[in-house]
């Protein structure tokens, strides 16, 4: 009881830093996304130069752990643009390196995932739109990407939810979030109720998965409520 | 040998077996037909205990009791004393040919390892699969899988096979190896209850045939009876509607 | 660019006694979370009462925490609890060991999903083929269901693998002398971070690569028993009692 009522009042200490989390994680899937299509393009593509070098990129970042990653760009951007840019760019907003290593991460399994999806069902649809007369723009617009992305939704929301789990690796490089917060508190009670404190950083991580996988099966199923309307 | 009365099934309330016996004696080889959905599937089942039964007796293997009460270790005499080959064959996927009929020896019948391997290969002969002993499963046609399910019923000798539409996954051309191994098991004298939709198997092999509709047996008789001259009218429609289609 | 080669040629020769740390951390949360998963995986299988709920939770609560969060709590939480029953010498455990316990339950989390899914992939036929020949259900789950759900799990056990893997660099929060501690030691002398964290990054670049080999050739090799041709009906073989499982809505 005593615990828990620790718990809920750590609760409310960390939930302020949350917005980091935020910030950080819909930046990341965004701009992951934007690479991550890229990179299903490449790897789709005539060139083979550009799918060798895609599957490379992809198959070295799934071998990445987060925090190298995160490391070796925080530590690394600055000298690369100090090199090639001669720009200073030490003054950053550290969530920016966060941020940039978390896109690279994302990009790769949301790359694969896209265009798996992709693959599952273009084939057959790609013909039968040409043959109804839409042209390729309006076949993939119209009819490939909607489904593409049923296809896709399971396991682009647990990508998302892995990123947000390796999001939670920013305090390394010294931005105050959830987990740095966290740690400061058990700072100030002098190593004290550190378990608790944990707990209820994991408690709002979880909340944010749960109700990442709650609106995926909503959308699911609004789906398919629609596909059955069709089909009547 | 094997006596079955009453024997009852329904699943979430449909009737799908309505009280069925069958006698089933030595040498027997018995022809199941019927339109689909008519409970052929089920009545295999239930009577090999694949499938627990809602109500009825059994006589096998001195065993005298109602389906329901069967301990564990009765149920378990029965599978021992039936072989089952399956419509889409189930061999075990990761073992060999030979494995696939020395597994149940081995394992359930505590047969050694090198007596079940000479066992299993006089199975393989009669089916004519010796060269195909070490081949899995994926690496075998249809036919083959089918002739080797056979081969693993007859190895544990048991007192009755059953058949639930043995060549109905195999492509029309694979039939004729499947059926022919069949009708030497039959020549040789082995008690078999097969559901079919052959019906050349059902008029030229077996020497009893019974035609199931809704879940009841409608009629049975010897195989002449049934063909040329059956009382049913339900029967007659059945035959005239298939035999045309052939 | 302007690395410190001689430094990183340093770095790569000390860290490389962290490799069989962070090895040893990966099989050790491999071989005891097998069978616990496999076991898990049942119990949620055969809608074991109360405990699926258990096993439900628990899986939930692992897939949905970041690992730091779950390093941070057994490593505050479980030297105190060990204090309690067995006195000062708790907090003479070697930090390896809260590793061992950390990456296990993570792994049990996943392995449980892992063979869960791989298990429903077994035909149900197998189960009845089994019992057909007289074996015992049990017998048949072993010999027969068991082998080919692990062939059909290889693919996502080698990706649960390549995450412990990847997820052991957290170790050094543990102050455990892994790869990462002891790079990041090295660095801190004459901050040289990148050229040690590149270092870092090669050998689990190799680790990661050397387990999507080893589980390559494993793959390859039990290939010959999959069956390709074969579709499996929804739900699945019911070892140990005759009734159909009921079918129950999908949830992840
Ligand atoms: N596990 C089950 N749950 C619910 N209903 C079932 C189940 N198995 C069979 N049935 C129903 O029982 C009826 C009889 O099925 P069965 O498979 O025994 O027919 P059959 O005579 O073998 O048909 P076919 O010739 O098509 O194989 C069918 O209506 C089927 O839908
Ligand atoms: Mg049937």
């Amino acid at each position: 009881m005593e615990n828990i009522k620790l718990i809920i009042n750590f609760l409310g200490q960390l939930l302020p830093a949350i917005n980091i989390t935020l910030i950080v994680s819909v930046s990341s899937i965004i701009l992951g996304s934007l690479l991550g299509l890229l990179l299903a393009a490449a790897r789709l593509s005539e060139s083979v130069v550009l799918r060798v070098l895609a599957s490379v990129y992809v198959s070295v970042v799934r071998a990445t752990p987060a925090i190298i990653m995160i490391f070796v760009v925080y530590y690394g951007m600055p000298m690369l643009f100090n090199d090639w840019f001669h720009t200073n760019i030490d003054g950053w907003n550290r969530m920016y390196f966060v941020i940039i290593a978390l896109t690279v991460l994302f990009s790769a399994p949301v790359s694969e995932i896209m265009r798996s999806a992709y693959e599952s069902i273009a084939k057959g649809q790609m013909e039968a739109g040409l043959m109804v007369g839409m042209t390729p723009f309006q076949t993939l617009y119209r009819i490939i990407l909607p489904q593409a992305f049923v296809v896709a939704l399971p396991n682009f929301a647990n990508s998302v939810i892995n990123l947000l789990k390796e999001g939670a690796l920013t305090f390394t490089i010294g931005v105050v979030d959830m987990v740095a917060k966290a740690q400061m508190i058990v700072a100030n009670n002098s190593g004290g109720y550190a378990w608790q404190t944990y707990c209820a950083l994991a408690l709002i991580y979880w909340v944010i998965s749960l109700a990442i996988d709650k609106g995926v099966s909503q959308v699911e199923k609004s789906y398919q409520a629609k596909r059955k309307t069709i089909a009547v | 040998m094997l006596t079955i009365e009453g024997l009852k099934k329904s699943y979430a309330g449909n009737d799908i077996l309505k009280g069925i016996s069958i006698d089933v004696n030595k040498g027997d080889v018995i022809s199941i037909i019927g339109p689909s959905g008519s409970g052929k599937t089920t009545l295999l089942r239930t009577m090999t205990t694949l499938e627990e039964a809602d109500g009825g007796h059994i006589t096998f293997s001195g065993i005298d009791k109602d389906f329901e009460k069967l301990t564990g270790k009765e149920v378990n005499t029965i599978r021992r004393n039936v072989g089952f080959v399956f419509q889409n064959y189930n061999l075990f996927n990761n073992k060999t040919a030979l494995q696939n009929i020395t597994e149940g020896l081995i394992v359930a019948r505590k047969v050694k390892k090198s007596e079940a391997e000479k066992i299993a290969l006089k199975a393989l002969e009669r089916v004519g699969l010796t060269d195909r002993k070490n081949h899995y499963p994926s690496q075998l046609s249809g036919g083959q899988q089918q002739r080797v399910g056979i081969a693993r019923a007859i190895a544990l000798n048991p007192e009755v096979i059953f058949f639930d539409e043995p060549t109905s996954a195999l492509d029309p051309e694979l039939v004729g190896e499947v059926l022919k191994v069949m009708q030497d098991l039959a020549s040789s004298g082995t008690t078999m209850v097969v559901v079919t939709h052959q019906m050349s198997f059902a008029r030229d092999v077996s020497n009893r045939v019974i035609f199931m509709a809704d879940g009841h047996i409608v009629e049975q008789g010897a195989p002449k009876a049934i063909f040329e001259k059956p009382s049913e009218q339900r029967t007659k429609k059945f035959l005239t509607d298939i035999l045309a289609n052939v | 660019m302007s690395l410190n080669t001689d430094f990183m040629v340093k770095v790569a020769q000390t860290a490389i006694q962290g490799v069989p740390v962070t090895l040893q951390i990966v099989l050790v949360a491999l071989v005891i979370s097998f069978p616990i998963g496999i076991l898990f995986a049942l119990i949620r299988i055969y809608r074991v009462k109360v405990l699926q709920r258990v096993v439900q939770f628990y899986v939930s609560l692992v897939r949905g925490t970041p690992i730091i969060a779950q390093i941070l709590i057994v490593y505050s939480a479980l030297p105190s609890l060990l204090n309690m029953i067995i006195g000062r010498a708790a907090f003479a455990i070697n930090p390896i060991y809260y590793a061992y316990i950390v990456f296990t339950l993570n792994a049990i989390a996943t392995l449980t999903e892992v063979f869960r899914s791989a298990l429903q992939t077994v035909d149900k036929g197998q189960m009845e083929a089994g019992l057909m020949v007289g074996m015992q259900p049990r017998q048949t789950f072993w010999r027969i269901i068991l082998p080919q759900a692990l062939i059909s799990a290889l693919p996502n056990i080698a990706n649960t693998t390549l995450y412990l893997i990847k997820n052991s660099s957290l170790a050094f929060i543990m102050s455990v002398k892994d790869i990462t501690a002891i790079a990041k030691t090295e660095a801190a002398f004459n901050y040289n971070f990148l050229e040690a964290y590149l270092v870092v990054w090669v050998y689990y670049l190799i680790i990661c690569y050397a387990a999507e080999v080893v589980f390559y050739l494993l793959e390859r090799y039990f290939s010959k028993y999959r069956r390709p041709i074969k579709k499996t009906s929804g739900f699945n073989w019911l070892p140990f009692r005759i009734k159909q499982p009921k079918l129950e809505r999908k949830q992840s």
